[in-house]
């Protein structure tokens, strides 16, 4: 098991993922620390924090194409989580 | 030159007509029949104009909040219960909750238009912010500058004064949530929050630091109900296949997927969203100032709001609205749409790779607005530097006891913290490296 894992770390790549473990984890603590001590990326959130009442959501869905062979795990600019994240507004 | 002599003024002349005369009055109404027009432009002239619901006290529109037993005017907050008490007879009493008194929580799916409290009505710049009260005990006249006081001492007859007009400057709300967390709460809760955060904290905000000199501040809100709907247009993606190509050190993992075209809609009401009312906290911009701080420690239990009365004042400081509802209504759409952005998120779970969403819309079909002061406890420390320096904040909700705060960060431990943490892993690191090459 040991032999596997320095095998691997003898890779190429595995060599170079670990060196960068010294500035990722540099640069990752400060922020982590900074964010603690300053809160910088805290606000209220009012999409989950206050009274909402709805009616049942309805729409459709219809299928248009299909990917084959991509090495992307997830749909190209996905927002369906960054609920502030603005798009082109119909009016 | 010809002289033409003196005009006979006794004769009677026509009246005169023409732009600017006394003739020249709009007509009444619209010239043309709105029926005639098209539906986008007849629905906006046919648009009722804002209501207002009046919320103004007019019982203590003498400027004098008496006693109800005993008439005294020296009246005062009680944290523990949220009710005025009379220092003299020590008779206590609260107000009436604007949500009852107005209907404020009922037919939120029923509104339509833009309904606007009288506290919220918009703010005229000319009226001046120094106001004259008349004493109701002597008749001595007492100045108020309403930009910071809402409450004056007669210096005759000692009588405490009260603004409670509503008058058109953004000082005087429809409502008022009365402190509730005490002075001495607050301030165990900034020392705790800072005791949390030394290591790295700024050493002459530790030595400056006296969590005592924390200050009652009532910030005025905007508290919004609103009926809308939201529709939003996208692309989602679901895995129908995954597997893996090439070997050992070359493996690597690929996904086939459907692609769909999606569309959601949602209808649905809010009750009491609550937004800053004054451009400077409204403004969270956290590389210029620590608003975010405050904005943080919403929400407030706005429903046990109470009709304005400046004797919840006593004692605390407080800040003047200057943003209207026409201002505001961006950041309200705004924030609209990330709620109904987060209502439609559960309808999309299916798939799996996410959704992209590319449109979206939201129709207001009402909104109902209402003036408050919330109260917060506020420490606040100035740092010094470029462009101005930064006001650091820590502020606990003074009804739910939320804190949260800013602590400035001496930047040369953070960064020798970092470089020792980063070297001592990189050591490690190179040693394995070294062991397997």
């Amino acid at each position: 098991m040991i032999a596997q894992t320095l095998g691997v770390l003898a890779s190429s790549d595995g060599v170079a993922w670990l060196l960068a473990v010294g500035p990722v984890s540099g640069v990752g603590l400060y922020w982590m620390l900074f964010r603690f001590y300053r809160n910088t990326d805290k606000s209220h959130s009012y999409e989950h924090e206050t009274l909402v009442t709805a009616e049942p959501v309805t729409g459709d869905d219809a299928k248009v194409d299909e990917i084959k062979g991509t090495k992307n795990d997830e749909i190209d600019g996905r927002n369906d989580q960054q609920f502030r994240q603005r798009v082109e507004r119909v009016r | 030159m010809t002289d033409t002599g003196d005009r006979d003024t006794s004769r009677s002349v026509p009246p005169p007509t023409g732009p600017g005369s006394p003739q020249d009055v709009p007509p009444e109404g619209f010239p043309i029949d709105p029926e005639t027009l098209p539906d986008p432009i007849r629905e906006e002239l046919q648009a009722p104009d804002p209501v207002v619901i009046d919320t103004e006290s007019k019982e203590l529109s003498d400027g004098v909040n008496r006693c109800p037993k005993c008439g005294s005017t020296d009246v005062d907050l009680r944290e523990e219960s949220g009710t005025l008490v009379c220092l003299f007879c020590r008779n206590e009493w609260s107000g009436t909750k604007v949500e009852e008194a107005y209907g404020l929580g009922e037919g939120l799916e029923d509104l339509r238009g833009t309904v606007i409290a009288s506290g919220a009505q918009e703010i005229n710049d000319a009226i001046d912010a120094v106001m004259t009260l008349k004493c109701g005990g002597c008749g001595a006249e007492v100045v108020v500058n309403t930009t910071t006081e809402l409450t004056a001492r007669c210096h005759w007859c000692r009588h405490v004064l009260t603004v409670n007009e509503q008058i058109p400057n953004g000082a005087v709300p429809d409502a008022v949530l009365p402190f509730h967390i005490s002075r001495e709460d607050a301030i165990e809760r900034i020392r705790q929050f800072v005791s949390k955060r030394q290591l790295f904290a700024l050493t002459k905000f530790k030595r400056e630091f006296v969590p005592e000199n924390v200050l009652g501040v009532y910030l005025p809100y905007m508290v919004v109900d609103g009926n809308l709907s939201s529709e939003f247009w996208g692309q989602g993606e679901i895995e129908t296949r995954q597997y893996t190509r090439g070997s050992g050190d070359d493996e690597e993992t690929y996904y086939d997927a459907d692609i769909y075209d999606v569309r959601r809609q949602v209808s649905f009401t809010v009750d009491d969203l609550t937004l800053e009312s004054s451009a400077e906290r409204g403004s969270l911009d956290t590389s210029v100032n620590t608003n975010n701080i405050i904005n943080t420690v919403l929400p407030f239990d706005t429903k046990n709001a109470v009709k304005w009365n400046a004797s919840f004042l006593q004692g605390y400081t407080s800040e003047r609205r200057d943003q209207d509802v026409q201002e505001l209504m961006p950041t309200v759409e705004n924030q609209m749409l990330s709620i109904g952005r987060s209502q439609v998120m559960g309808s999309i779970t299916g798939y799996d790779r996410g959704v992209r969403w590319t449109q979206e819309k939201l129709d207001v079909h009402g909104t109902r607005w209402v003036a408050m002061y919330l109260p917060v406890w506020l420490y606040s420390y100035y740092e010094p530097g470029r462009k101005g320096g930064m006001l650091h904040y820590i502020a606990v909700n003074a009804r739910t006891g939320e804190t949260m705060g800013s602590v400035p960060v001496q930047q040369w431990k953070l960064l020798l913290a970092a470089i020792t943490t980063g070297t001592i892993l990189e050591g490690f690191a190179i040693a394995i490296v070294g062991a397997t090459l």
